[in-house]
């Protein structure tokens, strides 16, 4: 089975606070001096390729649209996590591209890689959290599609997904070709790479295609779907609130207090 | 000059302090309180391949160089130097020694367990009356019916208990002093070697310190470690490393008391202000970071200059002196920083604190380091 993992490289969402910034003119985060990694949900994704590889075997291809020079570090972990290989559609534009804009470029570059069963991506990116490239990729490639998927349940004869749903899960039945779109769950924990496949990643191929030569096969940009006005950081408050009476009365009060603020 | 490390130095770095940060820092403290040998952590290390770090592939080792092996040492330690403790006397003083002095029969017999950790080995060089005179070895090796006979005692030798194999020293020849000396592989199913009385440590608990006993203990031949009555230079050889492995870990419990220490002055407040804002604070945290950035490039260029090849001992030794010496003096820094807190158990760094101390005297005491860099300084030797 030939498994296409759609990588985003984003500043490091467990940085402190302080660390995050906008830039007033792009109105995007900087990325400047803050370490790249790759988006949570996308390392979720390649788990659940590399547990399927592990299983039944097939390629594993890592898809990145980003900065070259600036992907070096998430490729070659990938590769050590157990990838074969790897594409980087080099474009300096990309943090700048929102998730349509990147669902075409993915979609023309997978047309241009050719042989693809399943095309997996994180559910949403730790930056922006759109939730579109997926479903975006599926419709670009005519393919079909399942969103917030934990796992593949069965993979003989038809291919099965676990879906993650309200309360539950449903049991998808798949046809390749398929996009999925993978969220988190005690499965797919990204595996940490031995020190030994780190070294010999530097020999898988990496293969770096211009962005222009990917983006003339996507054929008419499409309008901008999404304009990004402005962006701000949001104001943190803090008060602090008293409850009086009884330790009795007290726990009742904070229940009603923190239901009231739909936090329980 | 290119400080900068490679790619591949970046994602083992990352790759090892994420391990170190989930999987050992969250039982570094039971691991103190109720020690115990840490056999799932010690087994998922090997999985990832940090038992045979120097190991070339074809043996089943991850083929890194030395500067790979501080910077994960460095992780290690910083989560737990009880674990890395275990982890580096693996790397630098079981197998480092076969890579360099082996026969290739000794190589593909005992570097594949090893790298794999299937097996654990130990060190066996001190003894009652041989501490920092190392070369006094009086454990007797002679040949009877074309095998070696054992008989003494070795003192203080980590993983001692756990190991299946172990490098003994013993005195070979008539000759006195490193000029007598020789190495043996000793596997603990050999007959006539046991495991004496295991120590109570002040720190690093997790890791056993044991006396191992040889009585008529049976070797064969053929598992001579280098040379007959070269002993002396398979230990000198691989205290080099050794010491630049300590160094690591000196850096890494320094650089916990450091962290420990910027998160404290910021959280904790006094006087209407946090800690971070009085300047002695400041002070303290400004001379913690140079010191540790300090002792960590003179561990990264003992390293590099291992791998080199180039001979290292007395840039080995600078470097375990100053590493060690922060390590102690960080962490003397980090109980006064945190005050009552850090004279008690919830908080991490009175263990920090004990676990520093054995840094400046195991593998060398300070004393010992101080007289290999004046003999380098003085002799030029």
């Amino acid at each position: 089975m030939d498994i296409v993992v759609c990588l985003k490289q984003v500043v490091d969402p467990e940085l402190p606070a302080r660390d995050f910034a906008i830039d007033p003119a792009t109105q995007r985060q900087v990325r400047e001096g803050r370490p790249l990694v790759i988006s949570t949900y996308d390392e979720n994704a390649l788990e659940v390729a590399l547990q399927l590889k592990d299983r039944i075997g097939g390629k594993v291809t890592v898809l990145t649209l980003g900065p070259a020079a600036a992907s070096g570090d998430a490729i070659r972990l990938a590769l050590a996590m157990g990838a074969d290989e790897a594409v980087v559609v080099d474009d300096s534009e990309a943090p700048q591209r929102l998730g349509a804009a990147k669902a075409r470029l993915l979609a023309a570059a997978l047309r241009r890689l050719g042989r693809f069963d399943l095309v997996l991506c994180g559910c949403e990116s730790a930056d922006w959290v759109e939730r579109v490239v997926g479903p975006l990729l599926a419709e670009a490639l005519q393919a079909a599609c399942v969103t917030f998927v934990s796992r593949i349940e069965q993979v003989d004869g038809t291919l099965l997904v676990r879906r993650l749903a309200d309360e539950g899960f449903h049991l998808v039945e798949v046809r390749p070709p398929a996009v999925l779109a993978v969220t988190s769950d005690e499965s797919n924990r990204p595996r940490l790479p031995k020190v030994k496949d780190i070294m010999t990643a530097r020999r898988k191929p990496v293969h770096t295609w211009p962005v222009a030569e990917v983006a003339g096969q996507a054929g008419e940009e499409g309008p901008l779907e999404v304009e990004v006005r402005q962006v701000t950081l949001p104001e943190r408050t803090a008060r602090c609130e008293f409850l009086s009476g009884d330790p009795g009365e007290q726990a009742a009060a904070l229940v009603q207090r923190l239901r009231e603020l739909k936090l329980l | 000059m290119d400080f900068a490390l490679s790619e591949e130095h970046r994602l083992i770095q990352a790759a090892v302090r994420e391990f170190a940060a989930k999987e050992i820092l969250p039982v570094a403290a039971d691991l103190d309180h109720h020690p115990r040998f840490p056999a799932e952590i010690i087994a998922r290390a090997a999985s990832l391949g940090l038992l045979g770090l120097n190991v070339p592939q074809e043996y089943g080792g991850a083929g890194l160089d030395g500067l790979a092996n501080v910077i994960v040492q460095e992780e290690l330690a910083r989560a737990s130097a009880g674990v890395q403790t275990i982890i580096t006397v693996q790397n630098s003083l079981v197998c480092d020694p076969i890579l360099r002095f082996g026969t290739p029969e000794q190589k593909s017999r005992y570097l594949p367990r090893l790298a794999t950790g299937e097996w654990l080995g130990c060190y066996c060089l001190t003894e009652p009356e041989a501490g920092s005179d190392a070369m006094a070895v009086r454990t007797r090796a002679e040949q009877r019916d074309g095998q070696w006979v054992l008989n003494g005692r070795k003192l203080f030798v980590t993983n001692g208990l756990e190991a299946q194999l172990a490098i003994v020293y013993a005195r070979s020849e008539p000759a006195p002093g490193a000029r007598g000396i020789s190495a043996f592989l000793v596997e603990k199913s050999f007959p006539g070697i046991s495991v004496g009385r295991v120590e109570q440590k002040l720190g690093i608990k997790c890791s056993s310190t044991v006396e191992i006993l040889l009585e008529d203990c049976r070797v064969p031949a053929e598992n001579l470690l280098g040379e007959r009555g070269e002993g002396a230079r398979v230990a000198l050889s691989t205290l080099d490393g050794g010491r630049i492995g300590i160094a690591a870990q000196a850096v890494g419990i320094a650089r916990a008391c450091l962290e420990d220490c910027v998160a404290h002055a910021q959280a904790r407040q006094q006087f209407g202000r946090p800690l971070k804002a009085f300047q002695a604070v400041q002070w303290a945290l400004a001379d913690m970071a140079t010191r540790i950035d300090a002792a960590r490039l003179l561990t990264y260029r003992a390293a590099w200059l291992r791998d080199r090849g180039d001979r290292c001992t007395a840039e080995a030794a600078m470097a375990k002196l100053v590493a060690s010496e922060t390590a102690m003096w960080a962490a003397h820094r980090a109980v006064q920083l945190f005050g009552g807190y850090g004279y008690i158990q919830d908080y991490p760094v009175e263990r920090y604190f004990r676990d520093a101390k054995i840094t400046e005297i195991y593998e060398g005491t300070s004393e010992i380091q101080r007289l290999i860099i004046s003999r380098q300084v003085l002799d030029g030797r």
